[in-house]
This record gives C-alpha cells, structure tokens and sequence, in this order.
C-alpha cells in the first residue's frame, strides 16, 4: 500500500531517473542500429523499411514506459487475464486470420495487422511465473502440480504449430520450459522430456508439411537444392563471408542490394550488417546484445519474488535464443525456422513483444520491495 | 519469508545454467563469425563476386577482306537481333507473346522458337529474332524492361559486294555450331568461315575477343558494367585476286560450268580463281533456307563446287608438253626428229586416231605441239614409257595438291605400273601408255594443277605454291629440274600454237602492247567413240547431250616472251579446246592486259627483252 502512495502525487508515468538506465540506453542503441540496417538494406533510403521501423520503435518505447510505469501487483494480476485474452486471439487467428505465404498468423483488427504468436511468448512468461510464484520449492516437482502449467504450455504452442509456424511454436515452448526449468522442476523431467522427444522425432518427421521437411533436409546439406531451398542458407553465408573484417561499408552490400539475399530486411538481416560491416561490426553487435543480456541477468538474481526471478530471467532467455537461433540460422549453423533477430528485423508485433517484455524487466527492477501475495 | 530463503540457492544455481548455456551458444556464434567473416573471407569473396559479376565476351570485328588493289569482297554491317534466355524469362508464354506484341511476329514464328527452346538448354541464350529493322529493334529496345529474359544484340552481318563473281574464292560465313566448335575449338564471336579464305584464314579474320564485366542482381538483369576490354578485330585481308577480273571473267563464264585461273608465273598469286556457275554468298551469310540450299545441291552444275580446285579432268592435249619434255629429257627424241602422222596409229592389233582424220603428215616436236598432232605423242609416250611419263609429270605437281591456301582441294590421278597393280590388280597394258601420251585415259588433274603447270613451264621450271593472299617477302617453290633447252622448245611449240596460222588456237592469238599469249588446247572426251561410229562419221559436239559433250581446255601465259601470267581454263562439256576454252583465255588476257593494272605494259627497252625464239618465229 505505502508503494502505491508513493505514486499517487505524480501521476502515473514515474520519472524517468528510476528506470534502469545502462538497460534502457543499450535498448536505444540497439534501435538505432536496427533503423540504420533498414535504411542501408533498401540501399540508402529511409523507405520503404526504416522509417517505418523507426515509428514502430517510437510506439515501442511508449508502450515500454507505460508497462514499466505499471505496479508490479498490476502486472501480477493481470497476468492470467492477459494470457487467457491472447489466447482467445489464437483462437481468433484459427478461426478468423489472414493467410499471408501459406500460413495463417495473422489477425486483422482493423486498424492494423497483429500476429498474436508474438504476444503469447510474453503472456506465456508472466501466467507460469505466476502459477510457480504461488507452489512451494518442495512440491514442484509433483507430477500433479504440472498439469496446468503444461497446459499453459500446450494449447498455444499447438494452435501455432497448427497455423502452421514450427519455429515460433518452438521458441514459445522453449520460453515456457525455462521457466519450469527456473521454478526448480526436477531435472529428471527435462531428461525424460528430452529422451522422448529424441524418441518422437520420426512421429514428429511424418507430421511436419513438406516445405518444413525440406527446411531440414537443405539445413543438413544446402548444396542439395542450391537454387531453391537452399539458396537462402548460401547466399546468406556468402554475404556474411564476403564482408570480411572490415565490411564492404553502408549499402554497399552486393549479395543484398542485387537481392541475392532472400529476406534481406526480416529473417536475414544479420546476414546484411555482418556483409556490409564486418567481422568488427558484428562482433560489436554481439557485444552488445550479451550487454543487453547481462544486466537482464543481473536484474533477475536480485529479485526478491519468484514471479519477478522467473519473469525477468525466462523474458532474458527468451530475447537470447531469439537472438542465438537467428544468428544460428543465417550463418548456416541452424534450420531456415523463421526466427526475426531482436529489434533489427523489420517486424511489428515481434517488435512490440519484445519491448513490452523488456518494459516487465523495468517494472519489476523498480519494483524490488513492494509486495506481492505468495 | 522462507520462500524467498530456502529456493534462493536453488534458483541461482537453475539461472546460472542457463546463462551458462546461452554464454556457450554465443561464444560458437562468435567462433562461426571468425570462420566466415575471417578465415573463409577470401573464398566468399570470390562467390559474392561470382554472383554479382557476369562476364560476357564481345565479339570483335571480323576482318574486311579487299582485293589486290583495295577493292571491298568482303564488308561487316550490323544485323540486329533479339536473344533470349529461357531460364531467366520466368513466365516464358508471357515473354512470348510480348515479343510477338512488339514485333507483330507470326504464330508460326513463335511456334518454331518455342520448339527450338525445348530443343536447347534453358540457360543458353537463343537468338529469337534475327535481322530487325532498325524500327522494329527500337521499338523492342524501348519494351525491354518489360520483357523478362530477353536482350538486345546487334551482331554482325557479313556482305558480300560481289556477289557471285569471288563466290568461290572467298568463301562465306555461318552461324557457328557445336559442329564448328569440335572442328576448330573456341571461336571468337558468332560467325564462322565456312568456305574459301573466309574458313582458311578465319584465324586471323576473326581477331581476339573483348570482355565486359558487368554486374547483375539475383535476376540476371544487368546492374551496370563494371569494366570492359575491347576486342581486337580482325585482320584484314589482302588478298591477290582481283575483283575486276573476277566480274568480267564471271560474266565471260556466263552458261559455261568451269573454271578460270589466272595466276602469277613468279609468286603464285592467283589473280583470277572463278568457278562457274557460282552462287550468292550473301545467302549463306544470312542464313539460307532448306529448299534453297536444296536448289544449290541438286543443280546438274554444281554451282556449290569449287571446280578450280575440286573438278577433276583428263588434261587431254594440254599434258603433251610434258611427254615431250620426259622424251627429250631422256633423250629418245632431238626435237628437230620428224615422226609421220597418217591419222592412224597402230599397236598391236589395235587403231589409235589422231583428231585429224586424214593426218598431219611429217610433223618436228614445235610442229606437234603446234597442231596438237595426237599421232607424234602416241610414238613419244611408246618411246618414253608410263613410268617415265608419270614420273616428269609429278615433278609438274600432278598426282598431289598444289597446296593452294584452300581446303578441300583434290589431287587428280597420276597412273602408272604399280598405280595400276595396286587399284586394279592387272598389268598396265601399252595400249595405255598411248593414250595417257595425249593426256587421256586414267589421267585426272585439276584446273589448279594445270596452272601451275603451266607457270612452270613459263617460268624457267619452278613449282610455285598458288597463293589467294598478297605474298610479300619469301615465294614458295619447288625446282622441276627441267632442262632450259628443252623448255625452250616446248614454248616455241606453245607459242606457235596460238600465233601461227594453222596453230590449233590461232583464232584466240592477241597481241597488246607488242605482248602476245603462248598456250595449249585441250579437248578431253568423255565417251568412248565406237568404231562404227567413226565410220558413219563421229556426231558433233552439237548433237549430244550436254553431259555427252567434251571438256574444252586450255592453258597458257602472257606474255610469251617474259611471261608474268599463266592461265588455265576448263569448260565443262564445253565442246573443242580451240572453240571455247581458248577464246575465254583470250579475252580474259586481253582484258588484264589492257587493264594496265598489272605493270604488264613495261617497255621492253632493256635490250634483251623481246623472245628470241619468239620474234624470229613470228616474222
């Protein structure tokens, strides 16, 4: 109560000062960067990407502010709510999306276009880490305490899987799973879970539609079909390789500017920075996403809820297998997923997920005293 | 409170897992970033510059050919054309039919080109429109971007101002084929030479090739050229023959199948080379159709063949010269030595005729020559016998090619013993040796060796290799090793031939500028006359069949007394050698004669001009 006093005389947005600053200011950078990028993808102009990108960031940040100016005992509440009205938008997509490239991800309210996959991956973070919040250390691991959450799990990931969207469906599975993981789950669980899934893997291969069979296959050997599937993975790695240490400077990349590269401004827009900046640009660009992850870590160990440990450290996991799995892919390490890089990639409601997520890591971090229900 | 407490350490120990997971993962980035950013930089490099860059050749000019004195025989135009690459077209239909939007090209037009696309590999550029007008290429040009997979080209088209007249001689070109390409290996631009010094000399015609660098984007369009380095173009050529001579020979050939050579006595350079009927290169070069190249094949007169060097016949008369010159080189005869003609002429039980029928009585060797006297070459070639014969006659360049800078060219057939054993497995019988005196039977040579036959007998005895190109500097040559006395005689007998009343080409005599022509008729039978033919009285040339009818030879030089230029002509089915070879000859002379292009008219005031031998005979 005394926490929400301290609120009342200043209206709702707190001041800037009590925000994490070193976060915030590396949040900046990393927009900026992404601007940049777009603006030399379409060959030095601000259109048809960077402009665009620029605006979407703005309304990110105002989106950010609003969240992390949230009480934490908000965000605590409506953390089922927000879940169950994201999933109702699954369902909505199901019922209702619009097919763009041959799967059904999007849902038209109007006055723009969201694809609420996206959000589900936040909405997915805060419902466990509440439900984790409230079990005690010792029962966890109880097979029956694990019904729910794995539900929570489930029914997203399999409407995504459904859309069709293997690898959005994957990375929301895996930002679930962390948390269990955190939440102290047995790691008996995690090794069944594995070895099953080792086991379902020719269950899995019968399943999966033709074009995401071939994503694997080309993955495993890209020289299989190099002018079709394939090509991505190719051109993407000659992009990346023919910039050298130094980079062959601001649009001035050939593999993207004479649309060699495939998805240059969304999924492959590393493979653009590292050709058009180097081994030195990129290198800086890694440094500064590990920055980003770092003081997220921080963050997270100096929670003194559950809710806001597992919040802050599975949101943290989650920006960086993102981060990882898109790098992974577009240097050939990984399988084409469809996996946007964080705040680079010209995108929106990915966009707006992240920021919100990284506007729960603020209000949590400003947070650390007030109370929460156990 | 517990609850914070007791999973504390639990939670750190969870977290720090997983932060060490994604530092391991970050560090593998980093490691693959240092791979292909670092050590493997170079090799992507070089596939981005792959991707990015095109190479293309340019073709260079093909080289102009003129005549000896600069005349144009062969020229370059632009032709221009519209390529297409099947695999960059995407929606190939849509391309088609946008090409036969802008250039109104017919249904049939498409239909063919769709089935030479199926025919060839999608990534070979096509030429799917040829020879545009200049409207219609601009107005292709401005809908290009419009068109997926195609490109403008201006290739170059080959012309041939003379037409027919040095059909032969120059040749033509084609399109280039994998054909050509397994024949002569890598070909610089489009064209090839597919006859006369057009193929001899396609080397040098054909020049170095340019490169251009240019960039492209993912779809094979072209960005802009990033570098390009001209082509070299061809040489051009000089060649020897002359394109006056060529038309006015071309035209005096008019209804004869045949050929006329001109050639220089000294250097080989062959002023003159038409073969008749001949045909329009121009045709050729611009790609000529089935059933006119059908026309071309089928025709009873080869028009196709280049019959100065391809046509084989008897030398008939005009091979006496070198029975003579065997028998006075193995001295079984003084040329002064008379041997009586009767008409007739018997060896074992068998009758040789001479053309004249009542006979030409006691005739010398100059008089033989002369009169052409069948019966005093009937006794020499007894005298000398076939192996002897054959033998002066290769030292003449019969029986092998006289290597002319032409391909394709023929050897003739120079028989004798074991010739004769070898293809027909029987004994030469003496019956044989008779006729081959008077250049019949298995005798065969060309009109080229025939010239070159002549020059020797013209120039003092040397062999010269027959060039189409200007020489300059080192002649090629071959010694006969003929004796110069016994030249001698055979020239007064050539030059009585043509000059003396009575001589068998007297009616074809010219005299220009104090220069007169020496020479030999030829008339070559190509049927056998029975004897109850001869009897009856042997039918005219007039009366048979054109395919019946004798080859007409002759062959000769200008002038007699410094000769400069030998000549050969060969009619086919021409009837006499004194009809119709020798007043072609005639008049070709006179026509280069008067000319006055060849420094023929040089005033023989050096004293020592003027044939001894000649003027003492003429007078």
């Amino acid at each position: 109560m005394s926490q929400f006093s301290t609120q009342t005389g200043r209206g709702y947005f707190v001041p800037l000062e009590e925000l994490n600053r070193p976060l915030l200011m590396c949040l900046v950078l990393l927009g900026l960067i992404g601007v940049l990028v777009l603006y030399s993808v379409s060959g030095g102009d601000m259109s048809p990407w960077a402009w665009r990108h620029g605006v979407r960031l703005i309304a990110g940040f105002g989106l950010m502010y609003v969240i992390a100016s949230a009480e934490l005992r908000t965000i605590y509440n409506y953390a089922y709510i927000f879940f169950i009205a994201v999933l109702f938008l699954l369902i909505g997509v199901e019922l209702f999306g619009t097919k763009t490239m041959g799967a059904q991800r999007w849902l038209d309210l109007y006055f723009f276009r969201v694809q609420p996959s996206e959000f589900m991956r936040l909405a997915l973070i805060l419902a466990l880490a509440r439900y984790f919040h409230s079990v005690h250390h010792a029962d966890v691991s109880q097979p029956i305490m694990l019904i729910v959450p794995a539900a929570l799990v489930g029914m997203p990931a399999l409407l995504i899987l459904n859309q069709p969207d293997l690898g959005t469906s994957i990375m929301l599975a895996a930002a679930g799973l962390s948390v269990f993981w955190l939440a102290g789950v047995s790691w008996r669980y995690f090794l069944g879970g594995g070895i099953a899934l080792i086991a379902a893997i020719p269950i899995v291969w019968q399943n999966l539609l033709e074009y995401q069979k071939k994503r694997v296959l080309v993955f495993l050997d890209p020289e299989r079909d190099p002018l079709g599937a394939g090509y991505h993975i190719i051109q993407s790695k000659i992009g990346i390789g023919s910039g050298g240490l130094f980079g062959k400077g601001l649009a001035q990349g050939t593999q993207s500017q004479l649309n060699f590269l495939p998805e240059r401004h969304t999924d492959f827009i590393f493979s653009n920075f590292a050709e058009e900046m180097g081994f030195v640009g990129s290198i800086a660009l890694l440094i500064l996403f590990a920055a980003i992850l770092v003081l997220i870590f921080r963050i997270a160990v100096e929670m003194r809820h559950p809710f806001c440990r597992y919040s802050v450290a599975a949101i943290g996991f989650s920006f960086s297998i993102y981060v990882i799995v898109n790098l992974a892919m577009v240097m050939g390490l990984a399988p084409v997923v469809g996996v946007p890089l964080p705040f680079i990639s010209y995108g929106g409601t990915s966009l707006l997920t992240f920021m919100a997520g990284m506007g729960v890591i603020l209000a949590m971090h400003r947070q650390n005293i007030a109370d929460l229900p156990h | 409170m517990s609850l914070f407490d007791s999973d504390d350490k639990a939670f750190s120990r969870r977290h720090l897992i997983l932060v060490a997971a994604q530092g391991g993962l970050f560090a593998i980035l980093v490691g693959r970033l240092q791979y292909l950013q670092v050590s493997q930089s170079e090799t992507f490099s070089t596939l981005a510059e792959a991707n990015r860059v095109n190479i293309n050749e340019l073709s260079s000019e093909r080289g102009r050919i003129r005549d000896r004195f600069g005349e144009i025989l062969a020229d370059n135009d632009q032709r221009f054309q519209v390529v297409l690459v099947p695999e960059q077209a995407g929606d190939l239909n849509a391309t088609l039919a946008g090409l036969q939007d802008i250039l109104g090209l017919s249904d049939r037009h498409i239909r063919d080109l769709k089935r030479r696309i199926q025919r060839a590999p999608k990534f070979k550029p096509i030429v799917a429109v040829d020879d545009l007008t200049w409207n219609d290429f601009s107005r292709f040009n401005l809908n290009i971007p419009f068109l997926r997979g195609v490109e403008a080209k201006v290739a170059d088209k080959r012309i041939y101002p003379q037409k027919q007249a040095s059909a032969h001689a120059i040749g033509y070109v084609g399109t280039k084929t994998r054909g050509d390409l397994q024949r002569i290996g890598n070909i610089v631009g489009d064209t090839v030479g597919r006859s006369g010094v057009e193929r001899e000399y396609q080397e040098l015609l054909s020049g170095e090739p340019g490169v251009r660098h240019v960039e492209v984007n993912a779809f094979g369009r072209t960005i802009r050229e990033l570098r390009s380095r001209p082509g070299q173009p061809g040489d051009e050529l000089h060649m020897a023959i002359c394109a006056d001579m060529q038309k006015y020979v071309t035209g005096r050939m008019e209804g004869h199948s045949g050929s006329v050579i001109v050639m220089d006595v000294e250097n080989g350079e062959l002023i003159t080379l038409v073969s008749t009927p001949g045909f329009d290169p121009n045709e050729f070069s611009r790609g000529i159709d089935e059933r006119r190249w059908e026309t071309l094949l089928s025709h009873e007169k080869k028009p196709l063949m280049n019959k100065a060097i391809r046509g084989q016949y008897a030398p008939g008369s005009t091979f006496k010269m070198l029975v003579a010159l065997a028998a006075l080189e193995d001295e079984l005869i003084e040329a002064d030595e008379e041997i009586m003609c009767t008409g007739k002429y018997e060896l074992g039980g068998e009758l040789f005729h001479c053309w004249l029928h009542e006979g030409h009585g006691a005739m010398n060797m100059t008089q033989a020559l002369e009169r052409s006297c069948d019966t005093y070459f009937y006794e020499l070639a007894l005298r000398v016998g076939i192996d002897r014969i054959s033998e002066m006659a290769r030292r003449f360049g019969f029986g092998s090619i006289t290597g002319v800078d032409l391909s394709g060219e023929k050897s003739g057939i120079l028989p004798n013993r074991d010739w004769k054993r070898a293809n027909y497995d029987v004994g030469w019988r003496p019956g044989e040796t008779v006729i081959t005196g008077i250049g019949q039977g298995y005798l065969l040579s060309t009109p080229m060796q025939l010239v070159v036959m002549t020059a020797a007998l013209a120039n003092g005895g040397r062999l010269v290799t027959p060039r189409l190109l200007r020489q300059n500097g080192a002649v090629e040559s071959r010694p006969t090793n003929t004796d110069a006395e016994a030249l001698k005689v055979i020239q007064l007998g050539l030059y009585n031939a043509v000059n003396r009343p009575g001589g068998t080409a007297y009616a074809s005599s010219l005299l220009i500028d104090g220069q007169r022509m020496s020479g030999k008729t030829g008339t070559v039978q190509v049927r056998r006359i029975s004897q109850d033919e001869r009897k009856a009285g042997v039918i005219p040339n007039s009366e048979l069949d054109w395919h019946l009818r004798d080859h007409s030879l002759f062959v000769g030089y200008v002038p007699h007394d410094k000769p400069r230029f030998a000549i050969s002509v060969v009619v086919e089915h021409g009837g006499g050698g004194a009809q119709v070879a020798a007043p072609i000859a005639r008049d070709t002379m006179v026509h280069l004669l008067k000319s006055q292009r060849f420094g023929t008219k040089a005033a023989p005031d050096d004293g020592k001009s003027g044939d001894p031998v000649a003027h003492e005979q003429v007078s």
